[in-house]
């Protein structure tokens, strides 16, 4: 029996049949990460589903899924800096930025300025941010970390200052519609602007020079430089989209809320980088990928909402999405130390 | 060791042909019972035909094999097995799926009185099995769940279990450790002593001097010789391997001279070195030596942009150029293969594929995306023409040898097809065979018209590949020396600032 195996092995050419081999293997350890999250999502869904009513709601679940495309389009941005061997700690307090600007300028109680050209302008905010991080830690030389810490609080800084940390509402109606929109009935909007930006990350990590420069970064500054990559303009590159998917997700958020909060966005860095590094991010670079961070994102929203639904104390959630990054990052270290 | 040793195989003047390519030619080889013969050649030379004629997956078109003295003619696979033929490859093709103790008993698995698998059996034996050789390995596990390494040994312990009287071993260590190389030459010892018969192939010569009693050297389809070891020493087997003498390992076709490619005028960076000139032609190997610290490292930093200099011009094809970073170097044909390779040539933690098409993916671009299918077939051609051993280009970097590794970069820089190759140090922790290879790549790259620079410390190699040598000692420069002039002696009195006349005293 063995034996037959051999021959097969001796006759084919002998890279052949290692690549069967590997091959096989391989991507057995490359799938486990999203398949692994994807039979736990499944799983506590058709739990949620028997254990209360409220769950398989149309209405909760339109809830939970349009709650995870706000978090869920800020994880990606965070995953693209984390693959580069980075880390972006600013990223909920920039689209609380942006949502507050955007709501300044058009709410009906404030500047009453048209819609497009506010949004106009709040992107161009986004991305200058993202101009001043690339400088920042390319020019500068700051440490990733210490860069967006500093954004993080100075945004924030600011976002309570602009609106003098009151909440500010009576947005223009065709504004506040279009999270209500969705598509045949039952896709939401904000669901679908997530997953075009899924798909769209996807293709560039995966497709372009850009996006395999980023893994080329994250593995080894040095090589990546010694290789003729162009360093300036790939990490600016990657701040600035990382900015730009920030100020679309402040948008949808303000367009859900209808409103826009001071605290708006706090936290979600902390959610953005557990959903990354959940979906198979690795923090020290060259590691993730945009369907593992999805997964990752609908695990964490989804394990909040399941917790109400269960009249779990919401602490102690708190406490279960904690304890769930921690189990994901060992898991994915032992993963990686046996293969 | 023990009297005289009992033959064992015996083949006589074997021959094989393929279409096109005469694999073996009259080739004799004797294994003896409790020893291990050692089978090297470079890549082509009929090592694997051999084992493939001796395993019964090809017949021989002429030549005797005979074992134990009988004369066998084996026309499958399975014959070989019945009369105690193994091999064990390094990409082991037990069924990953199934358990070490399963894959034991394939095929023969016990059965209790109600007719269901003795699963405690299974175990129970296989534990013995695996005990009796000195390893722990839980016979419950899946294959696939193994590290490469102990895979090999349940190969080995399966091989045992089913009394083979020669085992072959092609390439073992390629994935392993260490520590797991040291374990499988315990028990490559353990299958000697209890007077199996071992064929052990490995590109790696040390290993061959670590575990065979005796060493046959293959070369281009004939056997070469065959020496006791110890009693040979690397160079002579290195020298019967390439077909000459070992100086000559480094003599490569030389091409004529072209135009000039790149100039460097009075090149200064205080206080690495200082007011270098020298020109580089076409289809040129300029060699750069020094001791270390003399600065050699610097200077090709700079002409590839990575740093600055004070002073002094770079002059690429008639062009004076100011390169402050390494992309610009690049868009002007130069690459550089780094000093260090982990920390500066390869990105570790990515695959064969992406370091191979780092710089050069613009290339194989529509639009700003990846044609994917130009990227697979240039990496499977650089991967084949480069002889890169790799199971996948879906693999690691990080998991494949010092040689393999030196390849990926090269390759990186034949990907991007550029003009002037700059290597430093590119052969050390290579073994013997890559470094051969390596000297053809740059014949290869020359006979293009091509140009290389190539730094080293180790003085049999500049002088054997550099049309001229720079010598260089703390920063200065101290003379170029043509081939035809170049000895050690002069070389290195050269790179330590000594005249040869003073230190004749």
């Amino acid at each position: 029996m063995s034996l037959n195996k051999i021959t097969k092995q001796i006759s084919g050419t002998e890279k052949e049949a290692e690549n069967n081999g590997r091959i096989s293997i391989f991507s057995r350890f490359k799938l486990t990460t999203e398949l692994t999250l994807l039979v736990i999502i499944v799983f506590i869904f058709i739990v949620m589903t028997v254990a209360t009513p409220n769950f398989m709601t149309t209405y909760n679940i339109g809830n939970l899924f349009k709650q995870a495309s706000v978090i869920g389009i800020i994880s990606i941005a965070a995953t693209l800096v984390i693959i580069s061997g980075g880390i972006d700690l600013s990223v909920g307090s920039l689209a609380g930025l942006v949502a507050m600007l955007v709501s300044v300028m058009i709410s009906g109680n404030y500047m009453a300025k048209p819609i497009l050209p506010a949004i106009l302008i709040t992107t161009v905010v986004g991305i200058v941010i993202g101009i001043y991080h690339g400088f920042i830690i390319h020019e500068i030389k700051l440490p990733p970390f210490i860069a967006t810490l500093g954004s993080m609080i100075i945004l924030r800084g600011i976002v309570k200052w602009i609106s003098q940390a009151k909440t500010i509402a009576n947005l223009p109606k065709s504004f506040t519609t279009f999270a209500k929109l969705s598509l045949f009935n039952s896709i939401p909007s904000l669901v679908l602007v997530w997953l075009a930006a899924i798909l769209i990350i996807h293709i560039v990590l995966t497709r372009t020079t850009f996006g395999r420069n980023i893994y080329v970064i994250g593995s080894s500054q040095e090589v990546a430089r010694l290789s003729g990559i162009r360093m300036r303009l790939n990490i600016y590159g990657i701040y600035i989209l990382a900015a730009f998917l920030c100020t679309i997700a402040g948008i949808l958020m303000t367009s859900r809320l209808s409103s826009a909060i001071p605290t708006g966005g706090s936290g979600y860095e902390l959610t953005a980088i557990a959903s990354a590094v959940i979906g198979g991010a690795s923090l020290s670079g060259a590691q993730g990928s945009v369907i593992g961070t999805m997964m990752g994102t609908i695990l964490m929203v989804m394990i909040v909402n399941a917790g109400v639904h269960l009249s779990i104390n919401p602490f102690i959630m708190e406490i279960v999405q904690g304890a769930l990054l921690t189990v994901a990052v060992v898991i994915d270290m032992l993963r990686q130390r046996r293969s | 060791m023990n009297g005289p040793r009992k033959e064992f195989v015996r083949v006589v003047q074997v021959s094989k042909r393929f279409p096109g390519v005469q694999a073996l030619d009259n080739v004799d080889i004797v294994v003896h019972k409790g020893e291990v013969h050692g089978l090297v050649g470079e890549n082509g030379s009929g090592k694997s035909t051999l084992i493939k004629i001796l395993m019964g997956v090809h017949q021989k078109d002429s030549g005797k094999i005979y074992i134990n003295g009988k004369e066998v003619n084996f026309k499958s696979p399975l014959e070989a097995q019945k009369k105690g033929l193994s091999a064990v490859y390094q990409e082991v093709m037990i069924a990953p799926e199934l358990s070490v103790g399963e894959n034991f008993f394939l095929g023969k698995l016990p059965l209790n009185r109600l007719g269901f698998v003795d699963w405690d059996k299974v175990y129970k034996e296989s534990q013995k099995t695996i005990r009796d050789l000195g390893l722990e390995i839980d016979p419950r596990r899946k294959i696939f769940n193994l590290s490469f390494g102990d895979r090999t040994m349940i190969m080995i312990a399966k091989v045992v279990r089913e009394k083979a009287n020669l085992v072959i071993f092609d390439e073992p260590t390629s994935y392993l450790t260490i520590e797991e190389t040291d374990t499988l030459f315990n028990l490559i010892r353990l299958l000697r002593d209890k007077g199996l018969g071992v064929i052990y192939i490995s590109h790696r010569l040390e290993e061959i001097f670590k575990i065979c009693d005796t060493v046959s050297v293959l070369r281009d389809g004939q056997m070469v010789g065959t020496n006791p070891l110890p009693g040979v020493d690397e160079n002579r087997i290195v020298s019967m391997m390439v077909g000459r003498p070992i100086d000559e390992m480094y003599n490569i076709r030389r091409a004529e001279p072209g135009e000039v490619l790149l100039e460097v005028k009075n090149l200064t960076r205080d206080p690495d070195f200082r007011n270098l000139s020298f020109y580089l032609r076409r289809g040129e190997v300029l060699g750069f030596y020094g001791l270390i610290g003399s600065g050699r490292t610097e200077i090709m930093r700079i002409i590839f942009g990575v740093e600055k200099p004070d002073s002094g011009e770079v002059i690429i094809k008639g062009k004076p150029m100011k390169f402050a970073h390494p992309y610009q170097a690049m868009a002007q044909g130069i690459g550089l293969v780094p000093e260090d390779r982990r920390f500066q040539g390869l990105a570790m933690s990515l695959t064969v594929r992406h370091n191979i098409n780092i710089s050069s993916y613009g290339e194989i671009t529509n639009l700003g995306f990846i044609r994917r299918k130009d990227e697979l077939s240039r990496t499977e051609k650089l991967v084949d023409a480069l002889n890169i051993y790799t199971p996948s280009i879906e693999q690691l970097v990080n998991n494949l040898s010092g040689g393999n590794q030196q390849k990926v970069v090269i390759a990186k820089w034949f990907a991007k097809n550029v003009d002037v190759l700059i290597m430093d140090e590119p052969t050390t922790g290579v073994d013997v065979g890559a470094k051969v290879e390596i000297y053809r790549f740059i014949e290869g790259l020359i006979q293009q018209g091509k140009a290389v620079i190539i730094v080293s410390s180790y003085l049999p190699e500049v002088m054997g590949l550099a049309d001229r040598i720079l010598v260089m000692a703390e920063g200065d420069f101290m003379g170029e020396v043509r081939r035809e002039d170049a000895d050690e002696e002069l070389l290195l009195s050269m790179a330590c600032k000594v005249t040869l006349n003073s230190a004749a005293h």
